[in-house]
């Protein structure tokens, strides 16, 4: 019982906007399709909805194939980045859409439309105009009446978008728990990790148009396998072979990432472990510090982030400190 | 912005303009048709006149209906699909906008007129007078109503698509109501042009039982001379045309949805959409090229079906003195003077009216600057002759009367410009010792350019093309290439057709020439 993706492809003219792409979604399970903007994210998204016809490759729901299949037939609920609300129908009529389609009766639908948005926290707003409505608001109608036929898959392409920075960290976590308690397997579109690592438990991220990486959130945050995975995902201390030659314990074949996260800053005094290091520049983000440390005996220079309780005191440019990397902080990266 | 002298001054200018030219007409008119003794009662009692009345309506809701029906499957194609050639049709679809009525009217004579290319007569029926009414609005429903839909329709008939809703449920659910205002528009629009239809039945169907209101209040001033009747037929027209407009804009506001604009590119049709679509441009070129290329073929044609001639052309270009006809190069020089002076004329209104709107504290003269656009060219015609006889000789009474037709187009193009002149501009100008004089010269008008030249292509082309004022307010010694075809067509007689329709090619191939070259000179702007 899955959602597969085989070896999609879609063209436009030079542009591979996805470029063979394989996927598996099982039951009840919400994959987060993370991507830099224009890596084909929503491009895929569109073929699986149905709304584009891919040049290449299948797609098949519970073993049926799909691919010619109209969208119409699919029954795939789809969010919109724009939301893309009816102007023309109040919020109930919006929510109930898919239902009239389906051929509901007139007071199952109106059962399903109030249950619907109570679900989104928009209860009894069915008469509203949805010009009346908040961009949050808008967001949750969309969410509703995409829900309301009960879909197969969900699709969602940066629903959150749109929205400001406040809304969007609380829709952010109000969503997780929301699909994490519906019986409905869902496709969250993203360029936003922190959404991403949010909404869904397997992440796949894309890259010019493939996969560059698809596994648990785990996985993917702390194990990234390219240099390119490392950066996007917003490690900064990837380093090339040749920059390791003096590092004792680094991976010597190919590039390697460097988790800061895994590292200890030690009292310059502390002449049990480590390396020495010195600090090259001290900047803040919120109550985090965030320094630039350069280790004279490795030839290399590093980011580290941390909170005062894991430093020696307030730091300083010119600082004298030591630097504690046990060998796991390592990890080889493929050459790419 | 703090409202200036000069826009306070223009206003002035402005108002003192349509007070003289246009509401004192008008006022004369109303006047004329109470003081005439009797007038009112002597229309309301003769069935004639409620006869005309029913016609006009009739024909003007056949009209609009035949128009929605052909145009609506082109609206929606439009909107919901990118093509080939898309943009070059688009621009195809202003052809009929600024064809002047007596072109058209030639077109569709030389297609099925008794000398037609069809060897089909339907002149005086009321299926001819129809085609050339659809062949005007066509267009509009497509362009108003796919223009409407264009930016939101597609993402929301792909939201439709997916909560199960195929193409014709997603036409029937979205679409269709989605449109309902712009159709709403677009049909008033098209109900308004076909109940003031003038030139088109005058060329068509010259006979009483075709004849609109229009038409009526023409041959009772021009060569009944019932004065009384006619002015109270026209305060008639004028009150119902303003009762149809006031309903328009009271719905309009009702119904009217800011439609969001997606940014998602069309697709291209594919399967039974790529076919209807089809279907639709084939229409669409049938509808709009066939008259105008039947004009010129015609045109071209000699005496003995020979092809290419020029016969026609020289027979048009004789001054005919028994008959009083202008010649080509005399009604040419008369359409090119009062075209040029009329759209002068029309800029400093318009841009008068615009900038006392936006910068003057004149608000009132934007919805004002629009009646010009309701009153017929017919009615101002008419109100000229009572109201300024002795403009009537004057070889000012036509520039003046085109411009006070074509300066609405003026002002409703410099509005939404000079609104969007970005005022701290001004404010830059100003703190660099800039006075407002100066600032109107170096800062605003440069900005204006494009505006101004698409105004003036618009009141050119419509001073080029004015018939039903220019008819009542001619002498021969002013005849405008309109007036001069229509003189020919009214005399029996193959040399004198085959005059009309060289005349009326070049009339149309002078228009074409100049909206093309301002539209280019506007756009290249940007």
């Amino acid at each position: 019982m899955s959602l597969h993706l085989h070896e999609l492809r879609k063209h436009y003219g030079a542009t591979r906007a996805v470029d063979g792409v394989t996927l598996e979604l099982d039951e009840r399970e919400t994959l987060a399709l993370l991507g830099p903007s224009g890596c084909g994210k929503s491009t895929l998204l569109r073929l699986v909805a149905g709304l584009e016809a891919p040049d290449a490759g299948h797609l098949s729901l519970d073993g049926s194939d799909i691919t010619q299949l109209p969208p119409q037939r699919r029954r795939f609920g789809m969010v919109f980045q724009d939301y893309a609300l009816f102007p023309h129908l109040d919020v109930g009529q919006n929510v109930a859409f898919g239902l009239v389609e389906l051929r509901w009766e007139r007071a199952a639908q109106r059962e399903r439309v109030g249950e619907l948005l109570e679900l989104v926290g928009l209860a009894g707003l069915e008469r509203r105009r949805v010009q009346q409505l908040s961009g949050g608001q808008q967001q949750r109608v969309a969410l509703a009446r995409a829900l309301a036929p009960r879909p197969e898959v969900l699709l969602l392409d940066e629903p959150l978008s749109n929205l400001d920075q406040t809304l969007r960290e609380a829709l952010k976590d109000e969503l997780s728990g929301l699909l994490s308690s519906l019986p409905v397997r869902a496709v969250y579109v993203t360029h936003d990790q922190s959404e991403a690592f949010t909404i869904a438990r397997r992440v796949a991220v894309m890259k010019s148009g493939r996969l560059a990486q698809v596994g648990t959130r785990e996985e993917v945050l702390e194990h990234p396998r390219t240099g390119w995975l490392a950066h996007f995902l917003g490690h900064r201390n990837v380093f090339e072979a040749a920059d390791l030659a003096r590092v004792p314990g680094a991976p010597q074949r190919g590039p390697a990432l460097l988790r800061s996260d895994l590292t200890r800053v030690l009292p310059a005094a502390d002449g049990g472990g480590g390396t020495d290091a010195v600090v090259r520049g001290v900047a803040r983000d919120g109550l985090r510090w965030k320094l630039r440390l350069a280790l004279p005996d490795w030839g290399i220079e590093l980011a580290w982030e941390g909170y005062d309780r894991e430093l020696p005191g307030a730091p300083t440019e010119g600082q004298q400190l030591r630097l504690h990397v046990p060998a796991e902080a390592w990890q080889e990266l493929d050459g790419a | 912005m703090r409202p200036n002298a000069l826009g306070a001054l223009l206003g002035v200018a402005a108002s003192a303009f349509l007070a003289v030219f246009f509401l004192y007409p008008l006022a004369v008119i109303l006047a004329r048709s109470f003081t005439d003794g009797g007038a009112p009662a002597q229309v309301a009692s003769n069935p004639y006149y409620w006869q005309r009345l029913g016609f006009t309506a009739g024909q003007a809701l056949l009209s609009t209906v035949l128009t929605v029906a052909l145009g609506l499957p082109g609206a929606l194609l439009f909107a919901r699909y990118d093509f080939r050639g898309k943009r070059f049709l688009n621009a195809a679809f202003t052809i009929p906008f600024v064809m002047p009525t007596v072109v058209a009217g030639i077109g569709f004579l030389a297609l099925f007129g008794p000398r037609g290319l069809s060897g089909l007569d339907l002149r005086n029926t009321l299926l001819l007078v129809l085609l050339a009414h659809v062949f005007y609005n066509y267009a509009i429903v497509v362009r108003v109503v796919g223009g409407f839909l264009e930016g939101a329709a597609p993402r929301l008939l792909e939201a439709a698509s997916t909560l199960g809703a195929g193409s014709w449920r997603a036409t029937l659910r979205v679409s269709l109501p989605l449109a309902m205002p712009a159709l709403l528009a677009a049909a008033t629009l098209v109900f308004l042009f076909c109940f003031t239809s003038f030139g088109v039945i005058l060329i068509l169907a010259p006979t009483p039982r075709l004849a609109t209101l229009e038409v009526e209040i023409y041959q009772l001033t021009a060569h009944l001379l019932e004065l009384g009747p006619a002015a109270v037929l026209a305060v008639a027209q004028l009150v119902l045309v303003g009762l149809v407009t006031l309903v328009y804009t009271r719905a309009q506001a009702r119904l009217a949805l800011a439609l969001p604009a997606y940014r998602s590119a069309l697709p291209r049709p594919r399967g039974a959409a790529r076919l209807a679509l089809g279907l639709q441009l084939l229409l669409a070129a049938a509808l709009i090229l066939s008259p105008l290329a039947a004009l010129a073929v015609g045109a071209l044609q000699g005496a003995g079906g020979s092809f290419p001639s020029f016969a026609n052309l020289a027979a048009a270009l004789r001054p005919s003195g028994v008959l009083g006809f202008a010649s080509l190069g005399l009604a040419l020089r008369n359409s090119l003077l009062f075209a040029s002076l009329s759209t002068l004329l029309a800029l400093l209104i318009g841009f008068a009216v615009a900038y006392a709107v936006v910068r003057g504290r004149w608000a009132a003269l934007d919805p004002l600057s629009l009646l010009p656009l309701a009153t017929s060219p017919v009615t101002l015609g008419f109100g000229y002759l009572l109201a300024f006889p002795a403009l009537v000789a004057h070889p000012w009474g036509i520039p003046i009367a085109h411009a006070l037709i074509a300066f609405p187009f003026v002002a409703r193009s410099l509005l939404p410009a000079l609104r969007g002149l970005d005022p701290t501009l001004n404010a830059a100008a100003a703190s660099l010792g800039t006075g407002p004089l100066r600032i109107l010269g170096r800062v605003e008008l440069p900005q204006l350019r494009s505006a101004l030249l698409t105004a003036a292509s618009f009141a050119f082309a419509v001073s080029m093309g004015e018939f039903g004022a220019t008819l009542l307010l001619v002498r021969p010694r002013y005849a405008t290439l309109p007036v001069a075809i229509y003189d020919r067509l009214g005399r029996p007689g193959p040399q004198h057709y085959g005059a009309a329709l060289a005349l009326a090619l070049v009339l149309m191939l002078v228009t074409g020439a100049v909206m093309l070259l301002l539209q280019r000179r506007g756009r290249s702007e940007f």
